[in-house]
This record gives structure tokens, sequence and C-alpha cells, in this order.
């Protein structure tokens, strides 16, 4: 499951061909409908029409500019801190608007965090980077945050690294770490949904591999949604892919079957490497 | 061979294309600019430290041509060359084969009997000069220093010791010894009255202003009930009662500080006596060691940094000024930091940016530019007769009509600077407000924050370097300012320090001293120039090494945040 040659996308296909997975299974997560965004005058995101299924791992695939990464952030509204951003469309989280009047953003964004690109801890310590979201949720107890802390360490597989310097700064680790402690403060305020914008783009293949087995494991917990540049990390990681091009939905489906018999010209000529 | 020397030949052009030369010219410019920094460092630090050395006292005849020669007793202060031609005209018969001339300024002292401190001499006509040992230096109370021969000391007007001799003999020294025991003496007497006048009966005053002040205010209230006049009387003879007590003792201690006199003749050959309480200190410099020079030198020092001005701020030292300086930049930074902050993340977090933050932004860079004595106008006008005013009609009724903040004081002054700084801290911190990544920003909205949540717990913390920065350049150019302080609550001679042990502890109501100030006023407004110049120079050295420290403390506070909130490049 984990190699990083370029085998492993047949492999991993033919392990999952017989897990048969159908999107109208699945519990409904997040749903988009007639999504259209705007920057200023600019068309970023054409009318998307798509459902993230609950306690799966759904990829973002396609080419620079596609708008892919447009897309994860309308998930928690972090695309209205961009001026002149505009959307249209609804976005439902269990049948909320996320996008309706009067919808407490702050709370919307606990209960679906993020991880960004780059890694981005806080110049503070180790431990007081995961209890940033329970302080902000105003939970003071050392002993909640002591366990929540530590749970949410060994979510990230991180515990037995940095136990004995929790106290350090987390400026200190390294990129990989820093990356699964981002994960690690991200799952610590137990969030339903976890976005990851690229997670591993900055990081060499080993922390990569790591945080690719994370996934694997937070996937049991979370509804996981992923945006990757790379096919074969989609491919290894992923129950459901997303192909998207300039602002367009192209194709949607189970992993298995977009990689191994894409229904659309454009999805084939991508994954093969024709363009992109 | 010769291709290799060809090679390291270069044209002018070449040199100049090379950029060699705007190394070269950036070093230079770097070169000059460390030199001139250190040079007036260098300067003042000369000028000024030398006052504090106890020079010899010289005793030789001084014979100008075409007057009556006598015996000069004198200190050394500085010697210049001036044209010979120039003295003549001056009306002086200058032997012809002169051209240049050393002038030498002389420290004569004595103010009392010959009228002036210093006067110049021509070394040439000051002949057989000699440093005897017994010759001695008084500095007093007042009048500056004396120069002169010890005769007798005397107590209660019998005589205690004397002698005729101006060699060290034994009779000499004894009645030295007496002299420096009587000074003791005196000296500890003069802390005593000291300590009564200035804390006991002060803290008794204070107390009277503050019930003559109730009384007032509730005469002004009609609530001034018989049993209350009762009580304040009460304690009004409470008191008096005290201050009687005081007053009593004091008139003892004078009694005791005037006991001892003594008789000196000065170079003239005159004989006068004197108080022994006048006199601060005696010293006898030209037998003086090394040693004993050097720890004179610290005790003068010391006195410089940690007594009171005297006779006109020109002797004595400045302390009332170096803690009315730090005290009053204290007071502007916690004033202007908060208040900077807040702005510069209104104009830079909320504010959209738009015509108008644009135009407030231009206009807060402008108000950095503002002459600092608009500040101080500014500062009169509208906090002290506007302000002031009005705070005192409505708190402090009973006062008047002597006002308490319509006037000025530490706490306008420090307004006024917060004023005058608060663009430079907020043009810093919105520089690094700017300067934090958006992904770190990103990061904490991410996980449920608000943003002012973020600004609190993440942004502001990793700004603090930035926002110091800012604190230490306002500090800077706030410790040096002077001109408006003289208009909000600077004087020449604060009574007592703005902190001090009576209720409410820190009077920011109060004038107060700042060395800025005191050089401008010793050096400009004293009455006696010659002598104050050193102190110029002492107190520039000082209040530059004031500043320093205080930019040091902010510096070392910046370096610290900036290691705990090093940035987040990778």
């Amino acid at each position: 499951m984990s190699e990083t040659s370029t085998h492993s996308i047949d492999i991993s296909a033919m392990q999952r061909s017989h897990q048969a997975l159908r999107i109208e299974d699945e519990n409904v997560c997040l749903s988009v409908k007639d999504l259209h965004l705007y920057y200023g005058e600019k068309e970023a995101l054409k009318g998307i029409d798509m459902v993230i299924p609950e306690k799966k791992v759904t990829a973002f695939i396609g080419p620079s500019g596609c708008g892919k990464s447009t897309l994860l952030r309308c998930f928690n509204r972090m695309n209205d801190l961009v001026d002149g951003c505009r959307i249209t469309g609804e976005i439902n989280l269990h049948d909320h608007n996320i996008y309706a009047k009067g919808t407490d953003v702050a709370e919307l964004r606990r209960r679906v965090g993020m991880v960004f690109q780059k890694p981005n801890p806080f110049p503070k310590s180790i431990y007081e980077n995961v209890a940033y979201g329970l302080r902000i949720q105003g939970i003071n107890k050392k002993r909640v945050i002591d366990e929540t802390v530590e749970w949410a360490l060994r979510s990230a597989a991180l515990w037995d690294e940095v136990k004995d310097r929790l106290h350090e700064s987390a400026l200190g680790m390294s990129g990989g770490q820093q990356q699964r402690l981002v994960i690690a403060r991200t799952v610590a305020v137990k969030p339903e949904v976890l976005l990851l914008d690229e997670p591993a783009s900055a990081l060499d293949p080993i922390s990569t591999l790591k945080i690719e087995e994370l996934i694997h494991e937070l996937k049991n917990e979370f509804t996981i949604a992923i945006v990757t540049h790379n096919m074969q990390q989609a491919a290894r990681v992923s129950d459901y892919t997303a192909f998207m091009y300039m602002g367009d939905m192209v194709e949607f489906g189970d992993t298995n079957s977009l990689f191994t018999n894409p229904s659309k010209q454009q999805t084939e000529d991508y994954i093969t490497g024709r363009y992109g | 061979m010769s291709t290799e020397l060809k090679q390291k030949k270069q044209t002018v052009s070449q040199w100049v294309k090379s950029g060699d030369p705007w190394v070269w010219l950036n070093a230079g410019a770097v070169a000059i600019s460390v030199i001139m920094v250190l040079g007036l460092l260098a300067l003042i630090a000369v000028r000024g430290l030398g006052h504090f050395w106890p020079a010899d006292i010289s005793q030789g005849t001084y014979s100008l041509p075409g007057s009556q020669p006598y015996t000069l007793v004198a200190e050394r202060v500085e010697s210049t060359e001036v044209p010979a031609a120039q003295l003549r005209e001056a009306g002086i018969d200058v032997a012809d084969h002169h051209d240049l001339m050393k002038r030498t300024l002389m420290k004569t002292g004595n103010r009392d009997v010959y009228g002036s401190d210093f006067r110049w001499i021509i070394d040439e006509y000051f002949t057989n000069e000699t440093r005897p040992e017994m010759l001695f230096a008084a500095e007093r109370h007042e009048w500056g220093n004396l120069y002169g021969y010890l005769q007798a000391v005397k107590e209660d007007g019998q005589v205690v010791a004397s002698t005729t001799d101006l060699t060290p003999t034994e009779s000499a020294l004894a009645t030295w010894t007496a002299f420096e025991r009587s000074i003791e003496r005196a000296t500890t007497i003069y802390d005593d009255i000291h300590t009564v006048e200035k804390d006991e009966i002060g803290t008794i005053n204070h107390a009277l202003e503050r019930l003559r002040l109730e009384q007032r205010r509730l005469e002004l209230n009609n609530d001034l009930t018989p049993e209350k006049q009762a009580d304040i009387d009460a304690q009004r003879a409470e008191q008096n009662a005290k201050y009687q007590a005081l007053q009593q003792r004091l008139i003892d201690l004078y009694a005791e500080i005037n006991r001892d006199t003594f008789v000196v003749q000065v170079m003239d050959g005159s004989v006068h006596e004197l108080q022994v309480a006048k006199v601060v200190r005696a010293y006898r410099p030209n037998a003086m060691g090394i040693a004993q020079k050097m720890s004179f030198y610290g005790s003068k020092v010391w006195e410089f940094l940690s007594a009171e001005p005297r006779e006109a701020n020109t002797e004595g030292g400045v302390f009332p000024a170096i803690f009315g300086t730090v005290m009053m930049v204290l007071l502007m930074t916690v004033l202007v930091t908060p208040f900077g902050v807040v702005a510069a993340v209104y104009l830079r977090e909320y504010a959209s940016q738009g015509f108008v933050t644009r135009t407030i932004r231009i206009a807060v860079n402008n108000l950095a530019g503002v002459p600092s004595i608009v500040y101080g106008v500014f500062g009169l006008g509208f906090f002290i007769y506007f302000l002031g005013s009005g705070i005192d009609q409505a708190f402090f009724p009973e006062a008047l009509p002597s006002p308490t903040f319509g006037t000025g004081g530490l706490m306008w002054a420090s307004i006024t600077l917060a004023l005058l700084t608060v663009p430079v801290v907020i043009v810093a911190t919105e520089e690094g407000l700017s300067r934090i990544p958006r992904n770190v920003r990103e990061g904490s909205l991410a996980l449920g924050a608000t943003k002012a949540e973020t600004l609190w717990r993440v942004v502001l913390p990793m700004a603090s370097p930035a926002i110091m920065t800012g604190v230490i350049l306002a500090v800077a150019r706030a410790a040096g300012e002077v001109a408006p302080l003289m208009l909000v609550g600077v004087v020449k001679l604060a009574p007592s320090l703005p902190l001090d042990g009576n209720y409410p502890y820190l009077h920011l109501d109060q004038k107060f001293m700042h060395l800025g100030f005191h050089i401008y006023d010793v050096g400009f407004q004293s009455p006696n120039v010659e002598a104050a110049r050193p102190l110029v120079y002492a107190t520039a050295l000082l209040l530059v090494i004031v500043i320093a420290t205080l930019n040091l403390a902010a510096v070392t506070i910046r370096n610290h945040l900036r290691e705990k909130y090093k940035s987040l490049e990778m």
C-alpha cells in the first residue's frame, strides 16, 4: 500500500478491485450543489455538484489552477478571507447549508478542520500547539487538555517522537514532524471533516509515507478530503477521486474505476500524463 | 609571467564597473559616521568627566606689565593660544618678539571675596609657580569653591586648633585634622536637618494640605457638619503638634551646626572667618596621591549621580533630573505602546484598505515629521488648558484657584511625548503585522478561532518584536526631546521627586526635572557660565548614557522576543 514506486498504482488498484465501492451506498457528509465561485469577475468554480462520503477519503486531482484547492477551502469557508471572493450555490454539512446567513463560521471551522500545504505550527511549544484549539473553546482543565494532547499526538503518530519534549518550541521540529503536529492540532478539536490541502507536497518521501499511513488511520474516525498533485498518492490513499479541470468537475467516482477505467477522455489524458 | 601581469591590470572604467568604488564609498561613509559618533562621545566624556578630577592648586606671582604684581592661587582650567596682536589691542603691553601667547583660564574661587570665580592669565607673566601642600579647597553650599590656607578652627568662638604655618608642620596638620573632624560633624547634622525638613516636615505639610482640601471640599458640598469640622480640627492639631516638635528639633540642630567656625587666609592675604556648616567638603589636592585622587573622583561622580543640585544647578548632582527623565520615558512607554498597537491593529487588520485608510496612514506618517515644539504647544493648549482645567473643575474644585492638573506636570508631559512618538509605534507595528505569514493566521482560523482570538493569541505575540522596535524608536526620540517639555511640565528645579512615600505615591500632577532641560538650563541660564560648562558636558554624557541604557533594555527584551517567535521561514 505504501510503496512509493510507480507500480503502486496497479497494486493498489488490484487490492481495491474487489472492494466495489459505490457512492450511492455511502453516508453523505458534505454535499455540494451548483457551487459557483468568483474572484472578482473571474469564475473560478463553474457549478460544482458532488458529495463527500462520510469516513472515507476523497481525493481531488487536477492540473494547477483547476480550482481544487479553492473548492476545498469552500468547505470551511476559508475563502471568506479572500477579498473580492463571491459564492453562489450551497454546501451542506449534514443538511445544514454552511453558507446560510447566521452560520457561526468559527464553529464550522472547528467541525471542518484544515491542514495546509506548508506546515504552519504556531511559535509556541508542541504542547501549546495541540492545546490551542481547546483553549480557544475555553477548555482550561489541565487534566482534560493533557489527555487530549496525548490522544491527538498518538492519533498523528507523533507521540513517541515528542513525548519527552512537549514543552519545547514546535519550530525546532523537522518539516514532516511539523506537518503531523499540525494534523494533531487539527484532530485535537475532534472535527468531523479533515481537509488536507496538499499536506505532503513540501515534505521528503519518508515524511510523505508517514502522512499517507496516517491518513489511513484517520479515516476510521474522520471524513477526509485531500487535494494532491501526486496521482500515485491519490490512488494510494483515497476511496473516491474527483478530477477537476478549469473550474469544472470533470469526473467523480470511486478511485479504482477512475484510475483504471475513466469514463471521460480528459481524465484519461490527465492520468496517463498526456497533459497537466 | 607577463600575461598574468597583464590580466591584473585594470582600466579605470573596468574598476568602476567592478563595483569596487561603491564598496569603498559605502565603507568610507560608515567609517565617517562611526568616527563622528565616537568623536562626539569622546569629547563630551573628556570634557564632562574631567570636571570631577581634583586638580592641583597653583600658587604664583602674576605680574602683568603695567599693573601691580599680585599672588595668584588658582586651579588651571584650560589653555588657548592667542595672537599677541589681539592682546596688544586689548591694552596689554606684550613684548614685540611674541606672535602667539598662551592664555590660561584660572579658577580662583572665593566668589564672595573677589566677585568672580575665574580669570584669564597670560602664562608668560605667571612666575614662581608652586603647589604648596597646605593649600586647601573647600566646596561650599553657596558661593562656590574656597581656596586658601587654614589658620584656625573654633568651637563656640573658642579656638580649638590654630597654626600660622603655610607648610605641613605639626600644628598645621593638627589644625587640618580638627577642621576635617568639624566638617564631618557638621555634615552629619546637615543630613539630619535635611531629613527633618524634607521628609518629616514634608509629610506633615502634605497631610495639612490634604486636610485643608478636605475641609474646602466639604464646604463646597455644604457638607461641613460640626462633627466633621471637629474631626478635621483634631487631626490638624495633631499634625501641628508634630510640627512644633520638629520645629524645636530643627532649632536645636541649627544651633548645633552653627557651633563651629574656621579661619582662612586667602590669596590676597586677607583673613576670613567662616562657618564650618557652609562647607560641603574640604581637601588638599596638592597633598593627595593618585589613589586618594581616584577615590575622591569616585565620590564626586557618585555625588553627581545621586545628589540634588546646589547653587542654581551649577554644583551638586542631577539625581532628580535622571529620575524625572526615566520616569517620564517609562510613563510615555506605558501610554504609547497600547495606543499605538491598537491603532495599528485597526488600520492593518480591520479597516478596509480603501482611500480613507490610506489617507489616515499618510497622515500618521506625516505626524512623525511635525516639529516637536508644535506638540508642546498642542499639549499646553489642549491637554493643560482645556483638559487639565476641565479635570480641575470636575475633580479638584477644592484646590482652585491653584491648579492641580491645569498646569504642566509629569502626566501631561508623558502624554504629549506619547502623542509625539505614537506614529513611530503605529508604523513599526503595522510593518510587523504585515510580515506575519498568512498561513499561520489561517492555521489559527482553521481551528475555529475568531479573528480577534487569532490576533491575541498568535499574531500579536509574533509581531511583538516589531512592536518593541517601535517602542525602542519611540523611547530614543522621547528621551532626547526637550522643546515640548518646556511647555508641559519640566522645570529648572523641582522641590520633590514625583515618586515618594506620601499618598498617592506617584504624583502625576507634579512638575519634574529632565536631563535635557537641565543641560539647557545649566549651559545657558546659569549665573556662573564658566563653572557650569563642564557640567553641561557631564550632563550631556549622562543623558546619552541614560538613553542608551533605556534603549539597551528595550533591545534586550526585543531580542528575547525575537528568539521566542523567530520567523517561520523554512
